[in-house]
Order: C-alpha cells, then sequence, then structure tokens
C-alpha cells in the first residue's frame, strides 16, 4: 500500500530524513519510535504532502504509483490521512462544516454526490457517540479552545468519517490520560480491516498495548536503525534509545 | 485643487440661487458653505487625511444636478434584495422617487419636511448632527441639503417589517448630494437597510449621509451596503445620535467606489446607550476605501463596539483611522475597537491608525488592529483533509468575516449580510488571487 524508499529530506539545509525505506503493506499495523527530533513529524508532514520540505532523494508509492508531486488534498482524496501531532485552530470555521466540506471533496473526487447537512449530522452523530465526544463539539469553531484531549480525538473523529485507507497518527497519544487513550484506541481498531493500513507514531510504548502493531521500527537520526516485532516495544520501554544510537 | 474650489463655488451658487427654500433652511445651506470655505480642501497634509490622496479628485469638475421627479423602476433591484415582507423606499439619485406607506411613520421628501419645521426644530432634527470636528464632506452635504428622505418612527412603535431605502445612481448623476434623516422616537424598534447602486459607464461623485436620531430607550439595527460602480468617488456620512438606554448596531459593506471615504460618527450621548459600529471593507483592483470613525461618549455608562475588518485584493487600498473621544463626564466608558485586515495579493495595502482622547479617569478604552495574509497551516490543515486549495482559501476569507455576524441579531440583516459577502466573493474569484 504505502512504500517508502531511500527517502532523503531537508528543512531549510539541514538534513532531517537520512535514507528512511518503510513498506506497508495492506491491513498492516506498522508504529514508528523514536526520541525527540529523529524525524517522526517530518516524515509523517512529507507523507500528508506538506510543501515546506525539500526532497533530495527517493520516492514515495502508493499503490505502486509515486505521490511525490501529489498535492495534499489529492493525497487526502486517494485515502491518506495524517493525524496531526498538533492541530491546528481555524476560529470561524464550525466543525461540522469543515467535516462536511472535507467529505464532500473526497466524495466529489470519487465521482460520489455530495452529502446533504442533515445527512452528515447523522453520521456525525453515530461517530462522534462512538468516541464518547461532546455533540456540541460540532457546532465549535475548529479546534478552537478545544482542550488537547479533546483536539486528539476530533483528529479521531475526522479519521472515522472520512474513512481513509492509509491512517498515519502522529503522537495522538500524547497528551491523554489512560480513559481517553482507550478511547481513541477503540476508535482506531475500529476502523482496522483487510484493507485498511496504519502507521502509529508515538513516543512511548503505552498505546501500543491497545493498538496491537505487526510491526515496530525505531527511528533514529532520520533513519529506521531497528524493526521488529511488538516486543521491540517493550524492549525500547526498558532499555530507552541510547542503544541504537551512535 | 483651485479648479475643483472654483467648481464646488460655482455649483453652489447656482444651487443656492436655484431653490429657494425656508428662511432657515436658506441660511443654513449658506452658512454650510461658508464653513466649507474656510475649512478648505483637505490634504495629504491634514492629519485625517494623511491615507488618501485625493489630488485626482480634485482634476475631476462635477455639476451638481437637482434630480426631477423620475420614477425608480423595480425591476432594477438586484435578486437578493427581491423580498416581499419589507418596507420599500426607493430613491433615484438621492431623491426620494416612491414608498410604501406603513401604520405609526412619517415618510417623507426631506426638503419638504424640514422647510416646515423652525429654528429650534431644525436645530433639533438637522444642526444636532454638525458641531464640532468639522469635515468637508459633511459641510458640503449640508450646503447642498435637500434631496433624501426623512423617516420618523413614532414612539412606542415596533416595525413589523424592516425598512430597505434603495437609492440609484443613474447616467446622468455627476454630482449627487443626498441625505436620509431617520428618526425613531423613544421606545421604538426597528431595522433599516440601505442599499446604494449605480449605473455601470459613468463617472460621479456621490455626497450621502445618514442621520440617526434615536430617542430614549430605543433599539435599531441597521445595515448599509453600497455597490456603487468603480469609477465613482464616494464621499459618506453616517451619524447617530444616541439618547439615555438606546441600543445601536450598524453594519456597513463597502463593495463599490474607486475612492470612497466612509466617515463613521455615533455620539452617544444619553446615558446607558450602547453602540455597535461594524464594517467590511471589500476592496480590490485599485480601489481605495478609506474608513474614518469618530466615537464620541459624552455620557456616563455608555459602550461603543467598534469592528471594522477589509479584506484586500489586488493593489487595492485601505485606510481604517478610529477615533475614540471620551468626554470628561463620560465616567464608565467601556470602549473597544479593533480593525482586522486580510491582504490577498502582496500588493494591496491598509494604514491604521487608533487615536484614543480620554478626558474621563474611570474608563475602559481598548484598541487593537492586525493585518496579514490567510495562515498557511491552516491551509495545509484543510487541504490534509481532501478540501481543494481553491476551496481551503474560500474557507480561510469566510471564516475572517465570521467575527462580524455575532453582533448581529437581525436574522434578515443576517442573511442580507452574508449574501452580499457571498456575491463578492464570487464576483470577484477570490479563490484564484495570489
Ligand atoms: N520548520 C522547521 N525548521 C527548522 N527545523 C525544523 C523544522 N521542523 C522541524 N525541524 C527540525 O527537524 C528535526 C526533526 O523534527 P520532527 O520531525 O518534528 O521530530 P519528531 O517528530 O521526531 O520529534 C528536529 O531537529 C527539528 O528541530
Ligand atoms: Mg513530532
Amino acid at each position: 500500500m504505502l512504500e517508502i524508499i531511500d527517502l532523503h529530506a531537508n528543512i531549510e539545509d539541514k538534513e532531517i530524513l537520512k535514507g528512511l525505506t518503510l513498506k506497508i503493506n495492506k491491513g498492516e499495523v506498522h508504529s514508528i519510535m523514536g526520541p525527540n527530533g529523529s524525524g517522526k513529524s517530518t516524515l509523517a508532514s512529507i507523507l500528508a504532502g506538506k510543501e515546506d520540505y525539500e526532497i533530495t532523494k527517493g520516492d514515495i508509492l502508493f499503490n505502486g504509483e509515486s505521490i511525490m508531486e501529489m498535492a495534499p488534498e489529492e493525497r487526502a482524496q486517494e485515502g491518506i490521512f495524517l493525524a496531526f501531532q498538533y492541530p491546528i485552530e481555524i476560529p470561524g470555521v464550525t466543525n461540522s462544516y469543515f467535516l462536511r466540506e472535507a467529505l464532500n471533496s473526497i466524495r466529489k473526487s470519487k465521482g460520489d454526490k455530495p452529502l446533504k447537512p442533515v445527512e452528515f449530522v447523522k453520521i456525525a452523530k453515530e461517530k462522534i457517540k462512538d468516541l464518547k465526544m461532546d455533540e456540541s463539539l460540532l457546532n465549535r469553531s475548529l479546534n478552537e479552545g478545544f482542550s488537547g484531549g479533546e483536539k486528539k480525538r476530533n483528529e479521531i473523529l475526522q479519521m472515522s468519517i472520512l474513512n481513509p485507507c492509509m491512517s498515519i497518527l502522529d503522537e495522538t497519544d500524547s497528551g491523554l490520560d489512560i480513559d481517553a487513550l482507550q478511547i481513541v484506541a477503540n476508535g482506531v481498531n475500529a476502523n482496522r480491516g483487510d484493507d485498511k493500513s496504519f502507521l502509529v507514531i508515538t513516543h512511548y510504548q503505552r498505546l501500543l498495548n491497545y493498538i496491537v502493531p505487526d510491526f515496530v521500527h525505531v527511528l533514529v537520526g532520520g533513519k529506521i536503525v531497528k524493526s521488529g516485532d511488538k516486543s521491540l516495544a517493550l524492549e525500547l520501554e526498558s532499555k530507552g534509545y541510547s542503544w541504537l544510537e551512535n | 485643487m483651485e479648479n475643483f474650489k472654483k467648481n464646488i463655488k460655482d455649483n453652489f451658487e447656482d444651487f443656492y440661487s436655484q431653490n429657494t427654500s425656508s428662511d432657515v433652511l436658506n441660511n443654513f445651506r449658506k452658512n454650510s458653505f461658508s464653513s466649507l470655505n474656510s475649512l478648505g480642501l483637505p490634504s495629504l497634509k491634514d492629519e485625517d487625511w494623511r491615507f488618501t490622496d485625493l489630488n485626482d479628485f480634485y482634476k475631476s469638475a462635477f455639476k451638481h444636478r437637482i434630480q426631477d421627479n423620475k420614477k425608480f423602476d423595480s425591476a432594477l433591484i438586484p435578486e437578493s434584495l427581491n423580498f416581499s415582507d419589507v418596507t420599500f423606499i426607493y430613491l433615484y439619485n438621492g431623491k426620494l422617487s416612491h414608498f410604501d406607506s406603513i401604520e405609526n411613520v412619517k415618510i417623507e421628501d426631506l426638503e419638504s419636511y424640514i422647510s416646515r419645521l423652525d429654528s429650534n426644530e431644525f436645530e433639533e432634527i438637522i444642526n444636532g448632527h454638525s458641531e464640532k470636528n468639522k469635515d468637508f464632506t459633511f459641510e458640503m452635504n449640508s450646503a447642498f441639503l435637500k434631496d433624501g428622505v426623512y423617516i420618523e418612527v413614532e414612539k412606542n412603535i415596533k416595525l413589523k417589517k424592516p425598512i430597505v431605502i434603495i437609492n440609484y445612481y443613474d447616467s446622468e448623476a455627476s454630482f449627487v448630494c443626498h441625505r436620509n434623516v431617520i428618526n425613531f422616537q423613544d421606545l421604538s424598534e426597528g431595522q433599516i437597510v440601505e442599499y446604494t447602486f449605480s449605473d455601470d459607464d459613468i463617472s460621479f461623485l456621490s455626497n450621502k449621509a445618514t442621520c440617526f436620531l434615536l430617542g430614549n430607550s430605543t433599539n435599531v439595527e441597521h445595515l448599509s451596503v453600497d455597490e456603487s460602480n468603480k469609477s465613482s468617488y464616494i464621499l459618506s456620512n453616517l451619524k447617530i445620535s444616541q439618547k439615555k438606554d438606546s441600543n445601536f448596531t450598524t453594519d456597513t459593506i463597502l463593495i463599490g467606489g474607486k475612492l470612497y471615504r466612509n466617515n463613521v460618527h455615533p455620539v452617544l450621548n444619553g446615558e446607558g446607550s450602547n453602540s455597535n459600529i461594524l464594517g467590511l471593507y471589500l476592496s480590490k483592483d485599485s480601489q481605495h476605501m478609506d474608513n474614518y470613525m469618530f466615537v464620541e461618549h459624552i455620557k456616563p455608562n455608555c459602550g461603543s463596539r467598534q469592528l471594522y475588518k477589509g479584506i484586500l485584493k489586488d493593489t487595492s487600498k485601505g485606510v481604517f483611522h478610529g477615533r475614540i473621544l471620551v468626554h470628561n463626564e463620560a465616567q464608565k466608558t467601556d470602549a473597544k475597537q479593533t480593525n482586522r485586515n486580510l491582504l490577498l495579493s502582496e500588493k494591496a495595502q491598509v494604514d491604521t491608525k487608533p487615536q484614543l482622547e480620554i478626558y474621563a479617569d474611570d474608563v475602559k478604552c481598548t484598541h487593537g488592529a492586525t493585518t496579514g495574509q490567510i495562515d498557511n497551516e491552516a491551509l495545509y490543515y484543510l487541504r490534509a483533509r481532501g478540501i481543494n486549495l481553491e476551496d481551503a482559501k474560500l474557507i480561510m476569507i469566510r471564516s475572517f468575516t465570521e467575527e462580524l455576524l455575532e453582533f448581529i441579531s437581525s436574522n434578515f440583516i443576517l442573511d442580507l449580510h452574508k449574501s452580499f459577502v457571498e456575491k463578492w466573493f464570487l464576483n470577484s474569484q477570490l479563490a484564484k488571487s495570489e
């Protein structure tokens, strides 16, 4: 589904990703762990199509085709979703208006009819209930004044409404208490399926107790230095990252 | 500049000799003209005009014209104003053409009404608005005072339907002066919409004024939209005189004009009164929109909230000059001023200047101004959810105007506001701009 090949990326002439290779097949859950500043968010942003980076080498294939030249919205329409580490606040745009615009843009790209406001609200309300969120969040300005946990849950709400096939979660667990963590994990698990893949970026092993990954990779200094199964996460939890740095 | 002065003088002399009215009105015209003369014409050296270059404007010659009785053709009304449940008043080149009559509301040609007033009444209805802070645009409007409509809502009356004043400038307009005086008696309520538009291919000078007299405990909402063509010069004054416990909200949307001077002057001269002064200037091409606010607090315990926003495209320019004057008696004043600008091109430009003069010691007075472009992080976030770049830009631009809506309580005005703004977005192909 997603194939990252020898990716090198700079920001402001500083090399952040230094030859990253990763292959995620349909239905797999991969986790990337790594210390702060190792390039996890950079990778996530590049996958979503953020334009601030200079890709000096490498390629990203999605369903076999390069997406390097694709705009962020085209990637989203193809089914790539990024849950932001720091979701953006947009005053004056209600959450429900935003979500409906997003869903309808994606539907339009597939040739589906746009949903009417009532149809949309029905779907949104179901998902909101599943995530144990407050319905009033729909009528509030997008992320404005949301608590850290509300913002993260709102990302998962967006994911479950937009129903992507490749979801990238960037530290969605940070700042969540254990209850919120379970709710978020349930939201993710409910979306798992044979044709859906996940890349779960996290700093702590904790989340992986709930979202059990098929593969765990360690990103240090812009490169994957070690890969393994879920036991690697436990090993990292007890040993830290220093034994992998040099 | 000298030519322009002479042009105005010639126009005035013709006007004055051809229009004899009551002694009170004759004198008022003459005095206003001499006041206009002694003020002189503003230049960039004047503090109140330092961001608006009038030199080009002074090169034009205008011929003042008294409108004969031409009937406004309702077929000209734009779709967005096609309502059945409102009270329409039609002006043609500023002159009252015809109107729907309603109970408990006097609607009359301005000159015909004010020529019956004795000097005391005249003082209250007309002159009360033009004391200090004389400005050449308003003095000019006073010198040529004749056309326009007088509206008086009787005491205790709550208007069931909004009053919509439509003013149309046709191809014969060259220099038009007119004034609407809207008088809400104590305890009355209502909504007033003023919509101005014009024939497409003429360049003209419109000097228009709207003066509100708001009695005790009145509650009034006002929307003013000007879509005159982009070769016109518009000098506009909105003056509001508020008595005790009156509540007023005005929402101005500037769309038209090559050069637009928008003077807004609320005077809070009754205790416990409140004024919301909202505005949205939407400029493109080489339009120039100069907003001059003068909020005057005279009595204690009054509130004023200015929220003016600009969206500027192409090489257009905007000005926001926000003057607040709190007189020494006006303790417990709560005055707030906000100006925000969204620049949609590298070449668009805004000058903003607050001016606070406070002579009372127990007041709350705040001001703030921001100017920026569409936030790239926000755009990326929207796009990462599948929203196309152009739609994402439009969402961001629309969201910029949203804050104004919170202050509008009438659904009628709210819907109109939105429809004019959306129309401008559409006509301006906003999403495609840099
Ligand atoms: N906009 C930026 N400008 C300059 N350096 C940046 C920028 N964004 C990230 N970096 C740098 O890139 C490196 C990787 O950052 P990031 O991808 O956010 O790491 P992680 O998510 O793993 O904590 C860090 O050294 C960070 O300082
Ligand atoms: Mg990060």
